[in-house]
């Protein structure tokens, strides 16, 4: 493998970012009971998304049934590796994706990264290339789901 | 079914049919124990609520900047929707949690809408940790403020007209057993800013509570 040496630039480079998250909306999702299977990566965790409404100030949006779930691993530490994929429709008739990653653990610590795509010449626009950081609470079925959802500023 | 309490079953299964049910038992409490543990000393947090009384926080972790080399486009169609790719040429790790360096040419971003970059950390300690950055970027008149919305940027940009970039990236990191294995169970979000002249990115990496 080639070297590399790190150029000399100025201590400026060393710049301290900030990220401010602003609250966008919440998910109450609900789900089938999970269908589990044992793999070589661990236990995969199918959940068939079958309802849901969506709510914040700039947009209204439910499930749309079926549209996928979660495809998620519970990996031989116990954490579980989130995937989620699922299509909303807003009140207005607009199509959403959004897509999760992150991670479940047994201290009850659920956090994920949020995308969405939204129609670019729609009203959902903004929505796009956004990130979103969310945290989630599931019930003890693991049927119900409540993701909130803040923009990364 | 609590399918992640079969995985958990399993777990304990297993170390009980090695003859060592007490064992499992202390197994699984050092792993909620790891979970858990945060070194002392870290900086304070940010915490974030929401409405409903949800809470989030973000807590600087470390940051990395990282050096391009070659910057390719592999076709003639708009940057949005060809692909692209954008080598690493090396660059550092700083940060109360990670130490190290980036390692040289070791991977690029792969972009296509939105970038897609797999390479490596080397930690001090010599540690091999794979980075799978995604991210997304746009372009606004101002920094956001708390209740101000975000505005289009100028069509013709000048210091009396600026742009702010949000540039954010959301990595996953696969990480050896060990002392950094919590990379492996934490979300993370950072403040990415592109440098011109040598060609870089300035990462601040938050971990998410």
């Amino acid at each position: 493998m080639r070297d590399f040496v790190v150029p000399q630039t100025d201590p400026a480079t060393k710049v301290q970012g900030a990220v401010h998250l602003e609250y966008a909306f919440r998910l109450r999702a609900r789900y089938d009971p999970p269908r589990a299977s044992d793999t070589p990566r661990g236990t995969f965790r199918y959940q068939d998304i079958t309802g849901g409404e969506l709510e914040g100030a700039r947009v209204k949006a439910t499930v749309y049934p079926d549209s996928g779930g979660q495809y998620d691993i519970v990996r031989p530490d116990r954490v579980r590796d989130v995937d989620a994929h699922f299509m909303l429709r807003t009140d207005s008739g607009e199509w959403l994706y959004m897509e999760h990653v992150g991670y479940r653990r047994t201290d009850g610590y659920y956090r994920a990264i949020a995308y969405v795509d939204a129609d670019l010449k729609g009203a959902y626009e903004w929505m796009t290339n956004t990130t979103f950081v969310v945290s989630a609470e599931e019930s003890k079925d693991q049927r119900e789901v409540t993701f909130h959802y803040w923009i990364a500023n | 079914m609590d399918t992640d309490e079969v995985s958990r079953r399993r777990f304990l299964g297993g170390a009980a049919t090695a003859g060592a049910a007490v064992l499992g038992g202390i197994a699984l409490m050092d792993a909620r124990e790891a979970q858990a543990a945060t070194p002392a000393g870290l900086p304070e947090p940010q915490y974030f609520d929401d409405p409903s009384g949800a809470r989030i926080g973000l807590r600087w972790a470390f940051s990395a900047v990282v050096f391009f080399a070659d910057r390719v486009m592999l076709n003639t169609m708009p940057e949005a929707a060809g692909r692209g790719y954008t080598s690493v040429g090396g660059g550092e790790i700083w940060g109360p949690r990670l130490k190290g360096r980036v390692l040289p040419h070791s991977g690029a971003d792969y972009y296509k809408a939105g970038f897609n970059t797999y390479y490596m950390f080397e930690a001090g300690d010599g540690a091999q940790i794979f980075i799978h950055n995604r991210g997304t970027m746009r372009r606004f008149a101002r920094p956001w403020q708390p209740g101000v919305p975000l505005a289009d940027p100028p069509a013709h940009p000048s210091p009396d007209h600026p742009v702010w970039t949000r540039f954010r990236a959301t990595p996953t990191f696969t990480a050896p057993k060990g002392p950094h294995d919590w990379l492996n169970r934490t979300v993370f979000v950072a403040d990415a800013r592109r440098q011109p002249d040598p060609d870089r990115t300035v990462f601040t990496y938050y971990e998410v509570l």
